[in-house]
């Protein structure tokens, strides 16, 4: 009961202890090992293979954040089939192409060689939210391609783009926006959820901000975006203290030289990568660096995953695993090769469907995530995924050994990189060993597959495993 | 049937804190509902028509020219309503919810909405959950309400959505809903380790982790929970015995496991049910009618079974949808997204009647029912009167009470 003091309004929580903010930010000297490489692989991606794991654990951490930050060029990346059908398409053709999308996007997180491309295109999902635009899937898949290319480049760049981008414009209604009669909705939004966040702006902003968005438009049926100078307000505007002829370009230039822009983004990139509400000092050390970069993320992210307060007991499993980490990450857990379409169903059971975040200000995350319901999607996803896996299908749950003692300390260690209490361990080695149970015989060859797979879902049962 | 003619404040209902109208409010919700159980007893059935029902041909203008002028096509014939008075009737699907209505235990509220109404379906019902439409909140009012009362860790059934996914209504910081789809779906799934499963995860709550975590007390807490109510529900509703015979329709099948609820005594306070959709742009009148008709027979079996158990007075059902509809029909024979819509209100403890006015056609909003009362009036009254709570800091902001309740 004492840790429900310490939920603020939005549950979100910080870990307990002190920050030591002359060090906070320095790199970690020293070589990862299977936990810390196991902590970086979640935080900066979904989650590693025990192979991955592995191969991670030999780095020491600035090395580490480099491997991850060695982007592959995403253009080569093609969206499935049933997206290009080109728009508008039918209600059951709908359903397809959106159930095709996601499920695209989820193989796409667990087999990439650039994990954290996609973890960042998950988290601008969530912040520069629009929802999918059913009936022209490539609209929606164009966002999420804009949001990939931009995985560590400029976040100011990103912000112009997206403020032009077709599902941005059809969700938040810029596509409406004219000079006759202007909306509002994107030039407030922009400010109070993307870039700046409430009080820091006027009334008179988001009316001068919506003038100077005016003109854009959206033609669906090919996914274009034109800008009509017949919709566009030409005069002049008075924005954040600045006066000019501004254009959209122009209102983004001005926001980005807000100390406030960086301290918004600073403390957004710490809620995602190291613990959630970070302490003021630590969020204005990152803003400073974000502006001395010019907004450039790579270098950020970089210092960031290589930081001693990355590192640090207090980050470590102090962030609650998304549905998508959830689920992606089982999957890497296990070593499977493919995200089945039971996934989907599974997801929104969890309460995260991508393409449809709850509003515009995205997933709340942190404690919000866990609920009666969710938890027991949790464990009857568990449960499913490995009634129909055979364990021949996982690169390693075939090769477990075959004494208890051994295959329960391999499990805790490859699932949970130790985190499990001794008792947990000892009662995962009865159970794998039958003690305790007449109708269990001892762990064998005939009963391996049945045993092994009730013992992974113990495993992921424990606290630790709904924690990144 | 005495009509009752009270008349809502026209502009937002939000009222003043010296407004001794408020003061008078105020005391009215602290003085108890004679002849009803106390509010730990009572129960709020909330119960989403989701897609935007249209209020016109729910509740039926019948006396009104225009309604006949602007729907040619759609327009219930005035021989077919329900009629309540010359001028106001209900769609001829609602006979069972018609025969409530003349025994006194329905209100139909007219004109609710909020200002500036949202057209989209999505941000709509947001706006409708969580009580806030000029702002975004992650908490709807119910998930609020339960977060500020002084509930147990042990009442884990105070809350239940009958629904798949948590609605976002009972979402809240501090307060843990199960979504309860049916008895055999909110389930951890059967599986052959069952007691492995069981002792485990008892172990699991050994505080001598090699990790600390903010969220690990909250995880091993939600866990408890969910294995808890998972297994627990079943058994404490098992003794319940369905006394009326409910339409084998989704609304009907939840209604029933909501009346099991009610009368197994969990400490329930609200149930969400979803029933819809209503979205109806083309060929309205087959679809509103099937689904009026639905909710209508359910809502009949429903009360008949509450009343049954003598439950009928422990329980206030409220409806609500997004949004009405367009008044003008379109040119596939349905509506388009409007604005204010009717609603109900259904049970024991109701004062049955018409309230709010009736929908101006001439006076309209581009075309839509201008809104004649906040929708957080309606809320703020079910809170203060009938869940016995403070409705300000649930609402962020006192609204003016309905006097539809005791």
């Amino acid at each position: 009961m004492a840790a429900r003091a310490h939920i603020d309004v939005g549950g979100i929580l910080r870990p307990d202890g002190r920050l030591d903010l002359s060090t906070a930010l320095q790199p970690y000297r020293q070589r990862l090992g299977e936990r810390a490489a196991a902590h970086l692989l979640r935080r900066a991606g979904f989650g590693g293979t025990p192979d991955e794991i592995r191969r991670y654990a030999a780095l020491d951490a600035p090395d580490a954040a480099q491997a991850l930050l060695s982007l592959s060029p995403s253009r080569a990346i093609a969206p499935p089939p049933e997206v290009s059908a080109g728009g508008p398409i039918g209600k059951r053709k709908t359903r397809e192409s959106l159930a095709a999308l996601q499920l695209w996007w989820l193989n796409r997180m667990l087999t990439t060689p650039a994990p954290l491309q996609e973890k960042m295109t998950l988290y601008y999902h969530g912040h520069f939210t629009s929802r999918a635009t059913p009936r022209f899937p490539e609209i929606t898949y164009n966002q999420n391609a804009l949001f990939r290319q931009y995985a560590a480049g400029n976040l100011r760049e990103l912000t112009r783009e997206v403020s032009k981008d077709a599902a941005m414009l059809i969700y938040l209604d810029g596509a409406n926006n004219e000079a006759s009669h202007p909306n509002e909705n994107y030039a407030r939004e922009l400010m109070e959820l993307f870039t700046l966040g409430v009080d820091n702006y006027t009334e008179n902003d988001v009316r001068e901000s919506a003038r100077a968005w005016t003109g854009w438009r959206v033609f669906r049926r090919t996914d274009t975006v034109e800008f009509d100078p017949s919709r566009h307000d030409f005069g002049g505007k008075t924005f954040l203290g600045r006066t000019g002829n501004f254009t959209g370009d122009d209102i983004v230039d001005i926001i980005f030289d807000q100390p406030q822009c960086a301290r918004f983004f600073a403390a957004s990139l710490l809620n995602w990568f190291v613990y959630n509400d970070p302490e003021p000092e630590l969020v204005d050390r990152v803003a400073a660096l974000l502006r001395a970069r010019g907004y450039e993320l790579s270098p950020v992210i970089g210092t960031l995953l290589a930081s001693n307060v990355f590192y640090s007991d207090r980050a470590y499993r102090a962030l609650v695993k998304s549905p998508v980490e959830f689920v992606v990450g089982t999957y890497k857990t296990l070593g499977l090769s493919t995200v089945d379409e039971s996934a989907l169903a599974a997801l929104q059971q969890m309460g995260q469907r991508l393409f449809f975040p709850p509003n515009v200000a995205g997933w709340p995350g942190g404690a919000n995530w866990l609920t009666s319901g969710t938890m027991i999607a949790r464990q009857n996803f568990l449960t499913r995924l490995l009634g129909s896996q055979t364990l021949a299908a996982s690169s390693w749950l075939r090769d477990l050994p075959l004494t208890s003692a051994s295959a329960a300390q391999d499990l805790a260690a490859t699932v949970l990189q130790g985190d499990a209490a001794p008792a947990s361990i000892a009662e995962l080695e009865a159970y794998l060993g039958g003690k305790g149970s007449a109708a269990l015989a001892t762990l064998s060859v005939e009963n391996y597959d049945q045993r092994v797979s009730g013992a992974v879902y113990l495993t992921m049962a424990t606290p630790a495993y709904q924690l990144s | 049937m005495k009509r009752s003619n009270f008349i809502l404040a026209t502009v937002s209902g939000l009222a003043v804190v010296a407004n001794p109208e408020h003061v008078f409010a105020r005391a009215l919700a602290q003085t108890p509902l004679p002849g009803l159980p106390g509010s730990e007893r009572r129960c709020l059935v909330l119960i989403n028509l989701f897609g935007g029902n249209d209020g016109l041909n729910c509740v039926v203008p019948h006396g009104d020219a225009r309604y006949y002028q602007l729907r040619p096509g759609l327009a219930i014939a005035p021989g077919d309503v329900l009629a309540i008075d010359a001028r106001t009737g209900l769609n001829p699907a609602l006979r069972s919810l018609k025969t409530l209505y003349d025994k006194g235990t329905v209100a139909i509220v007219q004109g609710v909405g909020y200002p500036n109404p949202d057209h989209s379906h999505f941000r709509s019902t947001e706006i409708w959950q969580t009580a806030a439409p000029d702002r975004y909140e992650h908490t709807g009012w119910l998930g609020r309400y339960f977060d500020e009362g002084s509930f147990g860790r042990d009442e884990i059934f105070k809350g239940v959505a009958l629904s798949r996914v948590l609605p976002e209504a009972l979402v809240s910081d501090r307060t843990d809903i199960p979504a309860v789809a049916a008895l055999g779906s909110y389930a951890m799934i059967a599986d052959r380790n069952a007691a492995a499963r069981d002792a485990f995860a008892r172990q699991a709550t050994d505080r001598s982790l090699p990790f600390a975590s903010p969220y690990l007390a909250h995880v091993m807490e939600i866990e408890g929970d969910a294995q808890r109510s998972s297994e627990e529900l079943p058994k404490l509703v098992a003794g319940y015995v369905t006394k009326a015979s409910y339409p084998a329709t989704a609304l009907g099948r939840s209604l029933a496991l909501a009346a099991q609820i009610v009368g197994s005594n969990l400490g329930t306070r609200a149930i969400y049910v979803e029933h819809g959709s209503f979205d109806t742009h083309v060929s309205q009148r087959t679809t509103q009618n099937r689904l009026l008709g639905e909710f209508s027979e359910a809502i009949g079996a429903f009360y008949a079974d509450l009343a049954a158990h003598d439950d009928d007075r422990r329980v206030l059902t409220l409806t609500f949808s997004e949004f009405g509809r367009r008044i003008e029909e379109n040119g596939n024979r349905g509506t388009d997204h409007g604005e204010a819509s009717p609603l109900f209100m259904i049970g024991g403890g109701v004062k049955g009647g018409l309230y709010g006015t009736a929908p101006d056609l001439a006076a309209t909003n581009m075309g839509n029912v201008r809104y004649t009362v906040d929708f957080r009036s309606v809320y703020a009254t079910v809170l203060e009167r009938w869940l016995g709570r403070p409705s300000a800091t649930v609402l962020n902001g006192e609204f003016r009470r309905l006097p539809v309740l005791g």
